[in-house]
């Protein structure tokens, strides 16, 4: 009797830039056109801006074509670049890049916590109707008799561990919806499926992403002035062969923002992005800015690298996907924001021609991807098409390819570069190259000052979970977990997750066994990602579970 | 004929122990605020009781700020069907007396009164996180004149307008049969409570919640708000540890890291440097007149809880502090004992011997068991005639709902779960008077490390005592006093509950009480359901060695281990020689506890559990390998130093 279905016009999975931005768009255009339609936005993060981190550095330009109304210092954006430098460091030591590469400059950007703007979207998107309902996890997409999605279902709760139905149990909220937006942001998990289901990325490159870890510290008076901008490349990723860099960025309030951000393409299965972002603060460059100051938050998210050759298909017969969800995001920048705020206005312009003529075939949402093509997005995205690949043998080569690509307008000398998946590049124990991440930081140990155990950070991310459902992260064949999982690669899972939800326990008897302790999970879904073989499936939580970030 | 289902909640900061900041003190910069957890298994009860009534008319209210709404519009997306909020100025700074009077007032309001013609049940929380009194429940039943059942984890109808509950009590439970309409507060240990679904969000989204101010609902009363509350909080405290820093142990490995602090433990641990106290800046007592605001109230009432035909210990601890504050108020101050139940005469001899100048003895047939309509009838009968001015329970499962009652039909405030009574004077500076003597109730708030002196101006001043905080003061043979027979008027309506059953169970309040050594479990000691701990306490065992198994609060409420085992705030202060804790991070409450115990061993994986500053030795890994160790070790003849017990 509760689980009454629920219907609407336009459903919008995912309360971040893209979502909001289709959200505010749409109900922008259908006032326009004298329209009344229902729109829907339900975000699994217990109130908007709670799942949201990000760097982050963003271009003001595309907030203001999203709210023309709006004056610009009304979006709280943090602060104005007023300095960008890039540093490569070793181990010890710095050298100053004294030119900005290509495509990296922060001119006119903001530093801003994405939590915040999406927070200033949503109330605007609610002021133009939008009806918002935070704290509720969409787990399965609804089809029709036919194949077609007709919308999605909340998760079921009342359900322990082994997912038997509790006296408190409830079926979830089934969403019927003409349109579904699938703005989920970096791996998605309904658009993993609806990806599979309908093949979206048939000919394309395989996604690949990376992790960034991030905390946010108060600093002492004087440490950093708001704007200002630091890229580190090298030193400790390019110890390991892997792609990644670090990025610190000073706020107002005497606040700072560093994270680093690793490709998860990297072989060695014992590194570890969160501990590698603690031996880059101990870099005296990195240290000078934490002196005194003491950490205020910590979170962790993956972004879609791979670029235009990875983006899938972005439409099939009433949905879209937009955003992280779709692998929008420029290289080597790293940037989506923007790229998530514009593919969300255009699919919002589809949408309302699907609305008004009451279509929502393919044959009508094509014209988003057209649009998306016409757009800078295309431009952005297809300059540096083969970027990301030409790293995947290390910084070096990565250089040359990014040279060529330079000269002859992103193509290289070898046209559209490959690519493997993040899970395929992780290698065995025995065969990556030592020494391994471990063995080289055997003796790495966290002050708690300046550096912290997964622990300890992950208490700064607010992150709670029910204890009673069945835990979100599912090993998906777990004999050959233990044989090759554990035993041949060592278990990465306890290494590369940035929130110490697995655990090889071993027993009095020496059994090894996983231990998964989904309590901790920042919803990053590296484990989706990085796990060897695919061997572990993200699934949504209840909804309202998972970090509660602030200012991130 | 529908049934409405009514439940009463509160909007309370997210008193998680998962939050407790680096010092130990919650971090409220990170508080969400958060529908009360009891009354959260109040709402559930409520829907679950719909299962049986599908037409059920559902209702949320709450009193309290505006902000109070987003607990309302919670409950609206659980499956409530309307919402009500009683919110006004004047209502600010109530105490729970205040609180219970202004909620039942809004009820009559709304159209439900103990004469209402059609049925309706109200399900409450057993208590809040922030007030932790567990008052308000019993306030608004008497002010209803309802019958009630608190500290509920089930709830049944059986169809011909009855409700069984299954109620907790120490060491067991009770089951109650009560007609309704009823008041009903539930633990939370019983069904967990459902998560708003989104159907239900967005009809709360579409439902108004109604804003009712305190001339809305015509309540005249001047009892409300920080005025008009019977009690006030006169001063707050930190409360400091005095134990020596910890000792860890020291090694790689499982068997190492036990080696290691057996050796500390039988060499002794650190000890206690003395930090020169800084002399407090003692406020000037003005020169106000001093009065005496007592009239003709005079002498310490307390009541002497009978279980199992025997005086309960935390009735007898209670004579502690009634000996110290008769001879504080001095003269002729007298301890009134009041003895209630079936042929509980001969029981008067025991309290002569621990210090009763009197006992009033109330025997009747019905009165075997505990029942909280004629026993408080009866003690508001007896207060009335002996004008006490200061009334004293213990804070059992029964005490803390009795009190409250008792408090209602006396105009009282009460006081709950004190750790320290004592004499002293009320400096009203607004009026330019001392009040002396007063009762200073000395009770930890939750949450923080602080003790709060609260005074109640109402007489009797009425408090309950936490069990296990005082000693039992020493028998006195042959002492003797005036035995005295009251003839209560009891109603009918009296015993319109019937108890279907009393289950009493092994373990539990009296053994922890007795107990050498306890082994307690807290939330990272539950992946074997407290196995290792129990098999540690029972290796103990049989060795001889009084050793009991016991709970944190956290694994009581996820119903791991039951009330009475549990240790901390609202449970118990426990004195053994030595308290073992494992995997229990430490929250204040939880320290509170076992302040009094003699040495205090921990056993955690993370080396920042505030458990670590508060312990005499500690052990750092995983209780998964250091208990099956420690097992070992008892097994082979360490007993944490305690002498097998002489039986």
């Amino acid at each position: 009797m509760d689980n009454v279905t629920v219907k609407t016009d336009v459903l919008i999975i995912g309360g971040g830039p893209s979502g909001l931005s289709f959200a505010i768009r749409l109900a922008d255009l259908l006032k326009e056109k004298g329209l009344e339609r229902r729109i829907l936005l339900i975000d699994k993060g217990n109130s908007i801006g709670s799942h949201i981190i990000s760097g982050a550095l963003v271009r003001p330009g595309i907030f203001s074509e999203l709210l023309p109304d709006t004056p610009a210092e009304e979006i709280p954006f943090d602060s104005k670049v007023s300095s960008n430098k890039m540093y490569m460091l070793s181990e010890r030591g710095k050298l100053r890049i004294p030119i900005t590469p290509p495509y990296m400059g922060n001119k006119g950007h903001y530093t801003a916590s994405l939590g915040e703007l999406c927070r200033f979207l949503a109330n605007k998107a609610e002021e133009k109707g939008v009806e918002i309902y935070t704290g509720f996890a969409m787990s399965d997409i609804l089809y029709d008799e036919k194949g077609k999605v007709i919308g999605a279902k909340t998760i079921d709760t009342g359900v322990d561990q082994q997912g038997n139905q509790m006296e408190n149990f409830q079926e979830g909220t089934p969403v019927e919806a003409k349109l579904t937006i699938f703005a989920e942001g970096s791996r998605g998990s309904l658009t993993k499926k609806l990806i599979q289901k309908f093949n979206l990325d048939e000919g394309r490159n395989q996604q690949i992403y990376s992790l960034g870890c991030k905390e946010l510290w108060s600093v002492p008076e004087g440490t950093i002035a708001p704007g200002e901008v630091y890229n580190t490349m090298g030193f400790p990723a390019s110890d390991f062969g892997a792609f990644g860099g670090g990025f610190i960025y000073g706020l107002k309030d005497n606040k700072i923002a560093l994270g680093l951000v690793i490709g998860l393409d990297y072989a060695d299965p014992t590194f570890d992005t969160h501990n590698a972002f603690q031996v880059w603060k101990k870099h005296p460059f990195v240290a000078q800015f934490l002196k005194g100051g003491t950490i205020v938050e910590y979170g962790a998210k993956t972004l879609p690298e791979g670029g235009y050759y990875a983006v899938p298909k972005l439409f099939t017969d009433n949905a879209l996907i937009v955003g992280d969800s779709a692998g929008l995001l420029a290289m080597p920048a790293l940037k989506g924001i923007h790229l998530a705020v514009q593919s969300g206005m255009l699919a919002a312009q589809t949408a309302l021609v699907a609305l008004e003529q009451n279509d929502f075939s393919e044959k009508t949402l094509q014209t988003y991807e057209q649009l998306v093509k016409k757009s800078t997005i295309h431009s952005e995205l297809y300059r540096n098409r083969n970027f990301r690949q030409g790293f995947v043998k290390g910084m070096i080569p990565g250089m040359f390819h990014f040279g060529t690509q330079l000269i002859t307008g992103g193509a290289g000398f070898c046209g559209r570069l490959k690519n493997h998946s993040d899970s395929e590049a992780t290698k065995t124990l025995a065969d990556a190259k030592k020494p391994l991440f471990i063995e080289k930081y055997k003796d790495l140990e966290f002050d708690k000052e300046l550096t912290f155990d997964k622990v300890t950070d992950v208490y700064y991310s607010g992150v709670a979970h029910d204890d009673h459902q069945v835990p979100h992260l599912q090993v998906n064949d777990p004999e050959t977990f233990n044989t090759v999982n554990i035993k041949e690669y060592g278990a990465p899972c306890q290494y590369y997750c940035s929130a110490e939800v697995y655990e090889v326990h071993t027993d009095r008897e020496g059994k090894q066994e996983l231990r998964i302790h989904f309590e901790n999970c920042l919803h990053c879904k590296t484990c989706d990602i990085k796990e060897p073989a695919g061997g572990i499936t993200w699934n949504v939580p209840y909804g309202g579970n998972g970090p509660d970030y602030k200012y991130m | 004929m529908a049934l409405t289902i009514i439940s009463l909640i509160k909007q309370v900061p997210l008193p998680s122990e998962m939050r407790m900041g680096e010092d130990g003190l919650m971090d409220r910069t990170k508080a969400k605020s958060i529908i009360n957890v009891d009354c959260q298994f109040g709402l559930e009860a409520g829907l679950q009781l719909k299962k049986k009534y599908p037409d059920a008319r559902m209702i949320a209210c709450s009193m309290g700020p505006f902000s109070f709404e987003t607990a309302l519009k919670t409950a609206l997306s659980m499956g409530y069907d309307e919402a009500y909020l009683l919110s006004d100025r004047k209502l600010g700074g109530s105490d729970t007396y205040a609180t219970g009077l202004a909620l039942a007032t809004l009820l009559k309001h709304l159209g439900f009164t103990k004469e209402s013609k059609e049925p309706f049940i109200i399900f409450t929380g057993r208590q809040t996180s922030d007030g932790d009194t567990a008052h308000v429940p019993s306030q608004v039943a008497e002010n209803m004149g309802l019958p009630q059942a608190t500290f509920v984890e089930r709830v049944e109808a059986d169809g011909k307008g009855n409700i069984i509950a299954r109620r907790i009590i120490e060491g067991g439970h009770q089951e109650l049969q009560l007609p309704m309409p009823c008041v009903v507060s539930l633990t939370p240990t019983g069904i967990p409570p459902r998560k708003p679904s989104l159907s239900g969000a967005i009809k709360a989204r579409n439902t108004n919640i109604t804003v009712l101010g305190v001339d809305d609902i015509n309540l005249t009363s001047p009892k409300i708000g920080l005025a008009g509350s019977p009690t006030i909080v006169a001063n707050v405290q930190n409360i400091t540890s005095d134990r020596p820093p910890v000792m860890m142990a020291e090694g790689q490995g499982d068997k190492e890291l036990v080696d290691s602090f057996i050796t500390q433990f039988e060499t002794g641990g650190n000890t206690l440097q003395k930090k020169e106290e800084k002399e407090r800046r003692v406020r000037e007592t003005p020169d106000f007149p001093v009065i005496d605001t007592r009239e003709e109230n005079r002498g310490i009432l307390t009541w002497a809880e009978v279980v199992n035909g025997k005086i309960s210990p935390s009735s007898l601890e209670l004579l502690t502090p009634s000996l110290n504050l008769a001879e504080q108020l001095g003269g002729e101050t007298k301890i009134t004992t009041v003895l209630i139940g079936k042929n509980v005469k001969p029981l008067a001899k025991t309290l002569f011997e621990h210090g009763s100048d009197e006992v009033v003895v109330v025997e009747d047939d019905r009165l075997e068991e505990y029942l909280v309509l004629p026993f408080s009838d009866i003690l508001a009968q007896v207060i009335r005639e002996r004008k006490p001015e200061i009334a004293l329970f213990a804070a059992t499962t029964a005490g803390r709902e009795l009190a409250p009652r008792i408090g209602v039909k006396t105009g009282s405030g009460v006081t709950a779960d004190c750790t320290g009574l004592e004499i002293g004077e009320y400096v009203n500076r607004r009026e330019k008077e001392i009040i002396r003597p007063i009762l200073h109730s000395r009770r930890p708030t939750y949450g923080e490390s602080k003790l709060a002196t609260i005074l109640g101006f109402i007489y009797p001043q009425i408090s309950t005592a936490r069990p296990g905080t005082f000693p039992v003061p020493k028998q006195q043979d042959g002492r003797t006093g005036t035995l005295s027979v009251f003839k209560p008027k009891l109603k009918e309506e009296d015993f319109i509950v019937k108890i279907r059953k009393t289950v009493r169970g092994e373990g539990g309040l009296q053994s922890l009480l007795d107990a050498d050594v306890i082994i307690s479990g807290g939330r990272g000691a539950t992946s074997d359901n407290l196995q290792l701990v129990k098999e540690l306490a029972a290796a103990l065992k049989e060795k001889g060695i009084k050793a009991e198994w016991a709970g944190s609060r956290v694994v009581v409420d996820e119903g791991v281990a039951e009330y009475a085992r549990q240790i901390g705030q609202t449970g118990r202060t426990v004195r053994p020689k030595v308290y073992v804790a494992v995997g229990i991070s430490g929250a204040i409450q939880h320290i509170y506890g076992i302040k009094e115990a003699g040495t205090i061993v921990a056993i955690d994986h993370n080396p920042k559990a505030s458990i670590f500053k508060h312990a005499d030795f500690g052990i750092l890994g995983e209780y998964e390998d250091v208990v099956p160790e420690l097992i070992d070790r008892v097994k082979g003849g360490f007993t944490f130093g305690v002498e097998p017990a002489k039986s």
